[in-house]
């Protein structure tokens, strides 16, 4: 069973192709990374996968459900989790209340220690009573990171989780990334830093105009034509 | 590292003192002040009401509307109504009545106004309320514009100061349990960001729904304890819309978004213009005085009344008054994980 299966998926904006027919399947407990020059579509395609925005056409199965046209809290409460480019917190709230805010329906009674559990996880406790809106950026990446967590999603995606973090946080979040690949969680990654995707991805699919142009491993990756030429970009001779 | 449990008691602890402080105060208030200060104090405990109503959608959700006057008047009509002879429905009856037609009328126009956001949001809910208001005075049974008389009673002016400070005061219950609420949490997270919300399996529709119909309930029930202690409710009286602004403008100057801001601001408000119209009150120029008054708040204190506590007690004074730790001196926890800035 795949964790994710993706069939043909578009998406436009008037007339520019913003995802042009993208298909591939993510299995369980894989970590995949998503790489791509800016505006090939890596961050639509999350859109369209959480269900923010609706495809033109094509097909989600999330865990063998066809997901495809529904709204975003449906597609979270079956098991998807994700992170933004853009941090998200809730910045009027405490980084306690705000992981409170993510508890899964029907388990608030235990809401409370799992936020904690989050907390000493993620290394944040000492600022558990802070207002979102003081914490650095790093630190909002963090505790969405967290967020995402309470709802102890079956498959995870998070984008650019590590842009703009210092290395201690970005460690606490690898290692986070890690423990809970070992507990079956599934991921999908989109990120520029190559040592980072060379470190934690098992496959990456490189995406370029909305298409996917190349998918494989780190070095399959690194060696192929196209992707250098898309991606990487050539030396000038 | 803090202790979670520790901290939960001090916020349990920094929300019931001032509560009983409050109640204490206005129990035995009527034993120390004549007449006159307990009507003036049953208008300060209808208007916190009215405010901390509106705050559920306004504060707390992020949707203004500038026609909540709607559910207050509602709630007058269905006391008044009610109670016409020939019905004769017992006055309290009649509070559960208005509080649910506000609530199924707030369902209704929620729905679709509600997929609206920002200045088109308020004039959606300002045209409906003035539509509610020009029918009102259209149809027969609310009187039209000549209004209706609610039965003469003979309720003393404790009675209802009594109704509206208990009302206020379990609305301020209400909102406090709201505030750490799972559903208190949604719906502030849908205020700060809702494709985040929805991200983590908020229903942001239906939470903004349940938000508007519960900022509708309250303030209809209010409007029924008025219309009752008026004895004659007409549009002008119970549907104008000045009503809703000056439920936005308390909720304002207290404080968005904050249990006790929407007291804090009516109580401020209306004492402040209660003592400005008895001496200045020979001429207009009391309003421009409160007018003034607000513009004061706004500017240098924008996070409404309610800011002024976190300020004092980041004044070095005030913290050496107060013995409180110096923050500037402290520490603090470990550096890397507690301020770091990418």
């Amino acid at each position: 069973m795949s964790a994710l299966a993706v069939s043909d998926l578009k998406r436009s904006f008037g007339g520019i192709k913003a995802v042009a027919g993208v298909s591939f399947d993510v299995g369980v407990k894989e970590i995949v990374g998503i790489i791509g020059p800016n505006g090939s579509g890596k961050s639509t395609l999350f859109n369209l996968l959480s269900g923010t925005i609706p495809p033109s056409s094509g097909t989600i199965r999330l865990l063998d459900k066809d997901v495809t046209h529904q709204p975003a809290y449906r597609i979270a409460r079956q098991g998807l989790g994700r992170t933004f480019q853009i941090p998200t917190p809730f910045i009027n709230m405490t980084v306690r209340e705000n992981l409170l805010a993510a508890a899964v329906e029907g388990e608030w009674r235990s809401a409370r220690s799992r936020a904690e559990e989050v907390l000493a996880a993620l290394e944040i406790s000492h600022i558990a009573d802070d207002l979102a809106s003081t914490l650095s950026g790093g630190q909002q990446r963090l505790l969405e990171f967290g967020r995402v967590q309470m709802r102890d999603p079956q498959i995870i995606l998070l984008d650019e989780v590590t842009a703009g973090v210092n290395p201690r946080l970005r460690q606490i979040i690898l290692g986070r990334v890690r423990d809970l690949q070992e507990r079956g969680k599934t991921f999908l990654v989109i990120e520029h830093d190559m040592e980072l995707v060379r470190t934690i991805c098992e496959r990456i699919i490189v995406m370029d105009a909305g298409e996917i142009v190349f998918e494989g491993t780190f070095e399959e990756v690194a060696r192929n034509e196209r992707v250098v030429d898309a991606y990487l970009g050539r030396p000038e001779t | 590292m803090r202790a979670g449990g520790a901290n939960s008691a001090r916020l349990t602890a920094r929300s019931v003192i001032p509560l009983v402080v409050v109640v204490v105060f206005l129990a035995t208030l009527p034993l120390w002040v004549d007449d006159y200060w307990v009507r003036v104090w049953t208008g300060v405990a209808m208007w916190a009401g009215l405010a901390a109503s509106w705050n559920i959608i306004g504060g707390y959700a992020g949707y203004i509307s500038f026609g909540h006057v709607a559910f207050f008047g509602i709630g007058a009509y269905a006391t008044a109504i009610l109670m016409q002879p020939g019905l004769d429905w017992n006055f309290f009856l009649t509070l559960p009545v208005g509080a649910v037609v506000a609530g199924v009328f707030a369902f209704i126009v929620g729905w679709p106004t509600l997929r609206l956001r920002g200045a088109y949001f308020a004039i959606a809910t300002w045209a409906l309320a003035e539509a509610l208001a020009q029918l009102v005075n259209t149809v027969d049974f609310t009187g039209g514009s000549f209004g209706l008389s609610t039965p003469g009673n003979a309720e003393t002016g404790f009675f209802y100061y009594a109704m509206l400070i208990a009302s206020a005061l379990i609305y301020l219950i209400i909102f406090a349990v709201f505030e750490r609420s799972r559903f208190g949490y949604k719906v502030k997270a849908v205020r700060d960001n809702e494709a985040a919300a929805q991200s983590l399996g908020i229903n942001t529709t239906s939470v903004k729904l349940q938000a508007f119909v519960m900022s509708a309930a309250l303030p209809a029930v209010l409007g029924g304890i008025n219309a009752y202690w008026i004895t004659f409710i007409n549009p002008q009286s119970v549907l104008a819309g000045d009503i809703t602004d000056q439920m936005v403008v308390m909720a304002l100057v207290g404080g968005l978004g904050h249990l006790w801001g929407p007291a804090i601001g009516a109580t401020v408000l209306y004492l402040s213009s209660t003592w400005l119209n008895a001496h200045f009150g020979s001429s207009t120029g009391y309003i421009a005085m409160i007018g003034a008054l607000l513009a004061l708040i706004v500017l240098f204190l924008p996070d409404g009344l309610v800011g002024l506590m976190p300020r004092a007690r980041n004044m070095r004074l005030v913290r050496q008054m107060l013995r409180l730790p110096d923050r500037r001196a402290d520490p603090g926890p470990d550096p890397d994980t507690s301020r770091e800035r990418s």
